[in-house]
Protein backbone atom coordinates (compact mmCIF):
# COMPACT_ATOMS: atom_id res chain seq x y z
CA UNK A 1 0.00 0.00 0.00
CA UNK A 2 1.02 3.28 -1.01
CA UNK A 3 1.64 5.84 2.41
CA UNK A 4 -1.26 8.61 1.63
CA UNK A 5 -3.11 6.35 -1.14
CA UNK A 6 -5.30 4.97 1.62
CA UNK A 7 -6.33 1.55 2.75
CA UNK A 8 -8.40 -0.79 0.11
CA UNK A 9 -11.57 0.10 1.74
CA UNK A 10 -10.93 3.82 1.67
CA UNK A 11 -9.79 3.84 -2.21
CA UNK A 12 -13.13 1.80 -3.20
CA UNK A 13 -15.33 4.05 -0.43
CA UNK A 14 -13.59 7.02 -3.37
CA UNK A 15 -14.89 4.90 -6.33
CA UNK A 16 -18.80 4.68 -5.37
CA UNK A 17 -18.64 7.44 -4.34
CA UNK A 18 -17.97 9.17 -8.18
CA UNK A 19 -14.49 9.51 -7.92
CA UNK A 20 -13.57 7.05 -11.09
CA UNK A 21 -9.84 7.73 -11.06
CA UNK A 22 -9.36 6.29 -7.62
CA UNK A 23 -9.71 2.91 -9.33
CA UNK A 24 -6.60 3.54 -11.08
CA UNK A 25 -4.50 3.11 -7.56
CA UNK A 26 -6.26 -0.35 -7.22
CA UNK A 27 -4.90 -1.09 -10.83
CA UNK A 28 -1.85 -0.14 -9.78
CA UNK A 29 -1.56 -1.73 -6.12
CA UNK A 30 -2.68 -5.30 -7.96
CA UNK A 31 -1.55 -4.86 -11.74
CA UNK A 32 1.43 -6.73 -11.01
CA UNK A 33 0.53 -10.17 -9.01
CA UNK A 34 -2.59 -10.47 -11.36
CA UNK A 35 -0.74 -10.51 -14.36
CA UNK A 36 2.12 -12.63 -13.18
CA UNK A 37 -1.38 -15.47 -11.76
CA UNK A 38 -3.09 -15.12 -15.15
CA UNK A 39 0.35 -15.03 -17.28
CA UNK A 40 1.16 -18.54 -15.33
CA UNK A 41 -2.31 -19.58 -15.29
CA UNK A 42 -2.27 -19.05 -19.30
CA UNK A 43 1.01 -19.72 -20.00
CA UNK A 44 0.31 -16.22 -22.70
CA UNK A 45 1.39 -12.73 -21.68
CA UNK A 46 -0.97 -11.46 -23.89
CA UNK A 47 -3.90 -13.51 -23.00
CA UNK A 48 -2.62 -12.60 -19.60
CA UNK A 49 -3.10 -9.35 -19.97
CA UNK A 50 -6.66 -9.60 -21.47
CA UNK A 51 -7.97 -11.76 -18.96
CA UNK A 52 -6.65 -9.10 -16.37
CA UNK A 53 -8.26 -6.25 -18.06
CA UNK A 54 -11.29 -8.07 -18.11
CA UNK A 55 -11.20 -8.52 -14.57
CA UNK A 56 -10.40 -5.36 -13.76
CA UNK A 57 -13.19 -3.62 -16.02
CA UNK A 58 -15.62 -6.19 -14.31
CA UNK A 59 -14.51 -5.77 -10.99
CA UNK A 60 -14.88 -2.08 -11.55
CA UNK A 61 -18.61 -2.37 -13.14
CA UNK A 62 -19.73 -4.79 -9.88
CA UNK A 63 -17.45 -2.66 -7.10
CA UNK A 64 -21.04 -2.14 -5.05
CA UNK A 65 -20.77 -5.74 -4.75
CA UNK A 66 -17.61 -6.24 -3.08
CA UNK A 67 -19.03 -7.46 0.41
CA UNK A 68 -15.33 -6.70 2.29
CA UNK A 69 -13.61 -4.00 0.48
CA UNK A 70 -10.50 -5.14 2.99
CA UNK A 71 -10.28 -7.91 1.06
CA UNK A 72 -10.30 -6.45 -2.40
CA UNK A 73 -7.21 -8.76 -3.13
CA UNK A 74 -9.04 -11.57 -3.17
CA UNK A 75 -12.24 -10.77 -4.60
CA UNK A 76 -10.26 -9.38 -7.45
CA UNK A 77 -7.82 -12.33 -8.01
CA UNK A 78 -11.10 -14.51 -7.84
CA UNK A 79 -12.53 -12.68 -10.86
CA UNK A 80 -9.58 -12.88 -12.67
CA UNK A 81 -8.79 -16.69 -11.91
CA UNK A 82 -12.22 -16.64 -13.36
CA UNK A 83 -11.28 -14.75 -16.75
CA UNK A 84 -8.47 -16.87 -16.57
CA UNK A 85 -11.03 -20.54 -16.51
CA UNK A 86 -12.78 -19.07 -19.49
CA UNK A 87 -9.94 -18.39 -21.63
CA UNK A 88 -8.78 -21.93 -20.84
CA UNK A 89 -12.08 -23.25 -21.36
CA UNK A 90 -11.83 -21.71 -24.98
CA UNK A 91 -8.88 -22.83 -25.68
CA UNK A 92 -8.11 -25.86 -27.56
CA UNK A 93 -6.71 -29.22 -25.34
CA UNK A 94 -3.32 -28.99 -24.75
CA UNK A 95 -2.92 -25.22 -26.08
CA UNK A 96 -1.32 -24.46 -22.12
CA UNK A 97 1.59 -26.45 -23.10
CA UNK A 98 4.45 -23.51 -23.32
CA UNK A 99 6.80 -26.10 -26.01
CA UNK A 100 6.56 -23.40 -28.81
CA UNK A 101 6.84 -20.34 -26.81
CA UNK A 102 9.85 -18.46 -25.52
CA UNK A 103 9.67 -18.29 -21.85
CA UNK A 104 8.23 -15.16 -20.60
CA UNK A 105 11.33 -13.85 -18.93
CA UNK A 106 13.14 -11.45 -21.60
CA UNK A 107 16.40 -13.56 -22.37
CA UNK A 108 19.43 -12.41 -21.88
CA UNK A 109 22.74 -12.76 -23.84
CA UNK A 110 25.31 -14.63 -21.35
CA UNK A 111 25.79 -18.67 -20.44
CA UNK A 112 24.37 -18.28 -17.13
CA UNK A 113 21.39 -16.53 -18.49
CA UNK A 114 20.58 -18.85 -21.23
CA UNK A 115 21.18 -22.16 -18.88
CA UNK A 116 18.26 -20.13 -16.67
CA UNK A 117 16.13 -20.01 -19.31
CA UNK A 118 16.62 -23.44 -20.02
CA UNK A 119 15.63 -24.34 -16.75
CA UNK A 120 12.70 -21.73 -16.82
CA UNK A 121 11.52 -23.52 -19.74
CA UNK A 122 11.57 -26.55 -18.66
CA UNK A 123 9.61 -25.26 -15.44
CA UNK A 124 7.27 -23.26 -17.18
CA UNK A 125 6.30 -26.75 -19.54
CA UNK A 126 6.31 -28.60 -16.07
CA UNK A 127 3.38 -25.90 -14.79
CA UNK A 128 1.58 -25.92 -18.31
CA UNK A 129 1.28 -29.89 -17.96
CA UNK A 130 -0.20 -29.30 -14.41
CA UNK A 131 -4.18 -29.72 -13.94
CA UNK A 132 -5.33 -26.13 -14.15
CA UNK A 133 -6.63 -26.37 -10.30
CA UNK A 134 -2.95 -27.59 -9.28
CA UNK A 135 -1.07 -25.35 -11.67
CA UNK A 136 -3.72 -22.62 -9.86
CA UNK A 137 -3.28 -23.52 -6.34
CA UNK A 138 0.84 -23.29 -6.76
CA UNK A 139 0.67 -19.77 -8.39
CA UNK A 140 -1.41 -18.59 -5.94
CA UNK A 141 0.73 -19.77 -3.31
CA UNK A 142 4.41 -19.82 -3.93
CA UNK A 143 4.23 -17.09 -6.66
CA UNK A 144 1.95 -14.40 -4.94
CA UNK A 145 2.74 -16.04 -1.40
CA UNK A 146 -1.01 -16.48 -0.21
CA UNK A 147 -1.93 -18.01 2.98
CA UNK A 148 -4.01 -21.16 2.85
CA UNK A 149 -7.15 -18.92 3.84
CA UNK A 150 -6.21 -16.37 1.21
CA UNK A 151 -6.40 -18.97 -1.51
CA UNK A 152 -9.65 -20.90 0.11
CA UNK A 153 -11.41 -16.92 -0.47
CA UNK A 154 -10.51 -16.97 -3.86
CA UNK A 155 -10.97 -20.18 -5.25
CA UNK A 156 -14.08 -21.46 -2.99
CA UNK A 157 -11.73 -25.01 -2.28
CA UNK A 158 -11.23 -26.32 1.54
CA UNK A 159 -7.75 -25.96 2.39
CA UNK A 160 -6.97 -29.55 2.82
CA UNK A 161 -7.93 -29.90 -0.89
CA UNK A 162 -5.44 -26.27 -2.06
CA UNK A 163 -2.70 -28.24 0.44
CA UNK A 164 -2.76 -31.24 -1.39
CA UNK A 165 -2.90 -29.22 -4.85
CA UNK A 166 -0.22 -27.50 -4.07
CA UNK A 167 1.91 -30.35 -2.62
CA UNK A 168 1.41 -32.45 -6.07
CA UNK A 169 2.42 -29.36 -7.96
CA UNK A 170 5.72 -28.95 -5.84
CA UNK A 171 6.14 -32.91 -6.37
CA UNK A 172 5.45 -32.09 -10.31
CA UNK A 173 7.90 -29.31 -10.63
CA UNK A 174 10.60 -30.94 -8.15
CA UNK A 175 10.63 -34.04 -10.85
CA UNK A 176 10.85 -31.32 -13.62
CA UNK A 177 14.00 -29.90 -12.15
CA UNK A 178 15.47 -33.46 -11.44
CA UNK A 179 15.17 -34.32 -15.16
CA UNK A 180 16.79 -31.15 -16.25
CA UNK A 181 19.88 -31.81 -14.14
CA UNK B 1 8.00 -39.01 -12.75
CA UNK B 2 7.19 -37.29 -9.67
CA UNK B 3 7.47 -38.83 -6.27
CA UNK B 4 5.79 -37.96 -3.32
CA UNK B 5 8.15 -35.63 -0.59
CA UNK B 6 8.47 -35.59 2.69
CA UNK B 7 5.71 -34.17 4.72
CA UNK B 8 8.08 -32.34 6.77
CA UNK B 9 9.60 -30.42 3.24
CA UNK B 10 5.90 -29.65 2.52
CA UNK B 11 5.47 -28.24 6.33
CA UNK B 12 8.48 -26.12 5.98
CA UNK B 13 7.19 -24.54 2.94
CA UNK B 14 4.11 -24.22 3.84
CA UNK B 15 5.28 -21.92 7.09
CA UNK B 16 4.33 -24.52 9.94
CA UNK B 17 7.86 -25.71 11.13
CA UNK B 18 11.41 -24.31 10.77
CA UNK B 19 13.90 -25.69 7.81
CA UNK B 20 16.37 -26.45 10.80
CA UNK B 21 14.34 -29.66 10.93
CA UNK B 22 15.32 -30.96 8.19
CA UNK B 23 18.22 -32.83 6.71
CA UNK B 24 20.69 -31.26 4.51
CA UNK B 25 19.38 -33.24 0.97
CA UNK B 26 15.81 -32.14 2.15
CA UNK B 27 16.92 -28.48 2.82
CA UNK B 28 17.97 -28.55 -1.24
CA UNK B 29 14.50 -29.58 -2.05
CA UNK B 30 12.95 -26.91 -0.11
CA UNK B 31 15.28 -24.20 -1.77
CA UNK B 32 15.31 -25.63 -5.29
CA UNK B 33 11.00 -25.20 -5.10
CA UNK B 34 12.04 -21.78 -3.82
CA UNK B 35 14.15 -20.86 -6.41
CA UNK B 36 11.80 -22.40 -9.54
CA UNK B 37 9.24 -20.13 -7.32
CA UNK B 38 11.26 -17.13 -7.70
CA UNK B 39 11.97 -17.66 -11.32
CA UNK B 40 8.10 -18.10 -12.31
CA UNK B 41 7.75 -14.97 -10.19
CA UNK B 42 9.02 -12.74 -12.78
CA UNK B 43 6.72 -11.92 -15.40
CA UNK B 44 7.25 -8.68 -17.12
CA UNK B 45 4.87 -5.84 -17.12
CA UNK B 46 2.17 -5.56 -19.94
CA UNK B 47 2.47 -1.51 -20.82
CA UNK B 48 -0.06 -0.24 -21.31
CA UNK B 49 -3.16 -2.63 -19.12
CA UNK B 50 -3.82 0.26 -16.70
CA UNK B 51 -4.43 2.91 -19.59
CA UNK B 52 -6.41 0.47 -21.50
CA UNK B 53 -8.64 -0.42 -18.06
CA UNK B 54 -8.75 3.23 -17.27
CA UNK B 55 -10.04 4.19 -21.03
CA UNK B 56 -13.19 1.56 -20.32
CA UNK B 57 -14.18 2.43 -17.02
CA UNK B 58 -14.01 6.18 -18.00
CA UNK B 59 -16.50 5.47 -20.58
CA UNK B 60 -20.09 6.14 -19.30
CA UNK B 61 -22.11 3.03 -18.61
CA UNK B 62 -24.90 2.80 -21.89
CA UNK B 63 -28.36 1.65 -19.99
CA UNK B 64 -30.01 -1.20 -21.23
CA UNK B 65 -32.34 0.51 -24.05
CA UNK B 66 -29.35 1.73 -25.37
CA UNK B 67 -27.38 -1.09 -25.79
CA UNK B 68 -30.50 -2.86 -27.27
CA UNK B 69 -31.21 -0.17 -29.63
CA UNK B 70 -27.00 -0.12 -30.64
CA UNK B 71 -27.67 -4.11 -30.64
CA UNK B 72 -30.07 -3.71 -33.24
CA UNK B 73 -29.02 -1.81 -35.34
CA UNK B 74 -25.32 -2.77 -35.25
CA UNK B 75 -24.19 -5.63 -38.10
CA UNK B 76 -23.35 -8.62 -36.40
CA UNK B 77 -21.92 -11.70 -38.40
CA UNK B 78 -24.46 -15.04 -37.94
CA UNK B 79 -22.72 -18.24 -38.59
CA UNK B 80 -25.43 -21.13 -39.57
CA UNK B 81 -23.89 -24.83 -40.23
CA UNK B 82 -26.28 -26.88 -41.82
CA UNK B 83 -25.61 -30.63 -43.31
CA UNK B 84 -26.12 -30.54 -47.14
CA UNK B 85 -29.17 -32.39 -47.03
CA UNK B 86 -31.04 -29.23 -44.90
CA UNK B 87 -29.32 -26.60 -47.29
CA UNK B 88 -30.74 -28.35 -50.56
CA UNK B 89 -34.12 -28.71 -49.07
CA UNK B 90 -34.09 -25.23 -48.00
CA UNK B 91 -33.07 -24.58 -51.42
CA UNK B 92 -35.82 -26.25 -52.81
CA UNK B 93 -38.41 -24.32 -50.77
CA UNK B 94 -36.81 -21.01 -51.30
CA UNK B 95 -37.18 -21.96 -55.32
CA UNK B 96 -40.83 -23.22 -55.07
CA UNK B 97 -42.04 -20.18 -53.12
CA UNK B 98 -40.19 -17.77 -55.61
CA UNK B 99 -41.20 -19.52 -58.88
CA UNK B 100 -45.22 -19.67 -58.41
CA UNK B 101 -47.33 -20.18 -61.80
CA UNK B 102 -48.76 -17.43 -63.15
CA UNK B 103 -51.73 -15.45 -61.48
CA UNK B 104 -51.19 -16.86 -58.11
CA UNK B 105 -48.48 -14.49 -56.96
CA UNK B 106 -49.03 -10.45 -55.70
CA UNK B 107 -49.57 -8.17 -58.85
CA UNK B 108 -46.42 -7.63 -60.61
CA UNK B 109 -45.34 -3.78 -60.12
CA UNK B 110 -47.04 -1.77 -62.44
CA UNK B 111 -45.33 1.36 -64.46
CA UNK B 112 -47.21 4.89 -64.10
CA UNK B 113 -50.42 3.96 -66.94
CA UNK B 114 -50.62 0.27 -66.67
CA UNK B 115 -53.57 -1.61 -64.75
CA UNK B 116 -54.27 -5.49 -64.25
CA UNK B 117 -57.19 -6.39 -66.36
CA UNK B 118 -58.82 -9.31 -64.93
CA UNK B 119 -60.79 -11.29 -67.60
CA UNK B 120 -62.83 -14.04 -66.06
CA UNK B 121 -66.05 -15.97 -68.32
CA UNK B 122 -67.97 -18.94 -67.96
CA UNK B 123 -67.78 -21.47 -70.08
CA UNK B 124 -69.09 -24.95 -69.20
CA UNK B 125 -68.36 -27.08 -72.02
CA UNK B 126 -65.27 -25.16 -73.50
CA UNK B 127 -61.78 -27.05 -73.66
CA UNK B 128 -60.02 -23.93 -74.00
CA UNK B 129 -60.85 -20.29 -73.25
CA UNK B 130 -58.35 -17.45 -74.97
CA UNK B 131 -59.04 -13.58 -74.76
CA UNK B 132 -58.35 -11.15 -77.66
CA UNK B 133 -57.79 -7.89 -79.06
CA UNK B 134 -56.06 -5.19 -80.39
CA UNK B 135 -53.61 -5.33 -77.17
CA UNK B 136 -52.47 -9.35 -78.67
CA UNK B 137 -53.19 -8.29 -82.12
CA UNK B 138 -56.33 -10.36 -81.78
CA UNK B 139 -54.37 -13.53 -81.75
CA UNK B 140 -56.11 -16.72 -79.72
CA UNK B 141 -53.09 -18.13 -79.17
CA UNK B 142 -51.70 -14.85 -76.75
CA UNK B 143 -53.42 -15.01 -74.18
CA UNK B 144 -55.17 -17.92 -72.91
CA UNK B 145 -57.77 -18.12 -69.73
CA UNK B 146 -56.96 -21.10 -67.14
CA UNK B 147 -59.59 -23.22 -65.52
CA UNK B 148 -57.22 -24.44 -62.79
CA UNK B 149 -59.84 -26.37 -60.68
CA UNK B 150 -62.10 -27.32 -64.26
CA UNK B 151 -65.57 -25.52 -62.75
CA UNK B 152 -66.13 -24.13 -66.10
CA UNK B 153 -65.18 -20.89 -64.84
CA UNK B 154 -62.05 -19.34 -66.99
CA UNK B 155 -59.92 -16.66 -65.87
CA UNK B 156 -56.68 -14.21 -67.05
CA UNK B 157 -54.73 -11.30 -65.42
CA UNK B 158 -53.07 -9.27 -68.41
CA UNK B 159 -51.24 -5.73 -67.90
CA UNK B 160 -52.55 -3.43 -70.28
CA UNK B 161 -52.05 -0.10 -70.77
CA UNK B 162 -54.58 2.01 -69.09
CA UNK B 163 -57.67 3.23 -71.27
CA UNK B 164 -60.55 1.13 -73.14
CA UNK B 165 -59.99 -2.27 -74.67
CA UNK B 166 -62.03 -3.83 -76.89
CA UNK B 167 -61.78 -7.45 -76.65
CA UNK B 168 -63.82 -10.75 -77.47
CA UNK B 169 -63.46 -14.18 -76.01
CA UNK B 170 -62.44 -17.55 -78.35
CA UNK B 171 -63.47 -20.51 -77.23
CA UNK B 172 -62.35 -24.15 -78.26
CA UNK B 173 -60.06 -21.84 -80.80
CA UNK B 174 -62.88 -20.93 -82.97
CA UNK B 175 -66.00 -19.77 -81.76
CA UNK B 176 -65.72 -16.11 -81.26
CA UNK B 177 -68.05 -14.69 -77.89
CA UNK B 178 -68.81 -11.72 -76.88
CA UNK B 179 -68.32 -11.38 -72.50
CA UNK B 180 -72.15 -11.11 -71.58
CA UNK B 181 -70.64 -10.00 -68.71
CA UNK B 182 -69.37 -6.92 -69.74
CA UNK B 183 -70.43 -3.39 -68.59
CA UNK B 184 -70.58 -2.15 -72.49
CA UNK B 185 -70.36 -3.19 -76.17
CA UNK B 186 -69.36 -1.78 -79.53
CA UNK B 187 -70.33 -3.03 -82.74
CA UNK B 188 -66.95 -4.64 -84.11
CA UNK B 189 -68.49 -3.55 -87.90
CA UNK B 190 -69.27 -7.46 -88.88
CA UNK B 191 -72.11 -7.51 -86.96
CA UNK B 192 -70.83 -8.57 -83.81
CA UNK B 193 -70.45 -6.69 -80.16
CA UNK B 194 -66.98 -6.16 -78.77
CA UNK B 195 -66.78 -6.02 -75.03
CA UNK B 196 -65.19 -2.91 -73.68
CA UNK B 197 -63.02 -2.64 -70.41
CA UNK B 198 -61.62 -0.13 -68.99
CA UNK B 199 -58.11 -0.26 -67.46
CA UNK B 200 -57.08 1.77 -64.82
CA UNK B 201 -54.03 2.82 -63.37
CA UNK B 202 -52.73 -0.11 -61.09
CA UNK B 203 -55.80 -2.43 -60.33
CA UNK B 204 -57.96 -4.97 -62.40
CA UNK B 205 -61.66 -4.17 -63.66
Amino acid sequence: MTAGEGSDAEIIARVLSGDVEAFGVLITRYEAGLLRFAARMLGSRDAAADAVAEGLVRAYRHLASCRDPARFRTWMFRIVANRCKSHLARRPVGDVSLDDAPPLAAPENTDAAFERNDQLERLERALGNLAPEKREAFVLKHLDGMSYEEMSAVTGERIPTLKMRVHRAREALLAALKESR
Amino acid sequence: MSQDLDPRIHRVLDGELDRAALRPDERTQVERLEAAARALSDVPAAPGLADRVMGVIRRPIRSPVERFRQWLTARHPVTVSLRPVYSVIIAVLLIALLWRGPGSGPAPLLGEHEGVAQFVARFPEAHSVAVVGAFNDWRPEATPLSDDDHDGVWDARVILPTGSHEYMFVVDGERWVSDPMAGRYVDDGFGRQNAVMEVRPGRSE
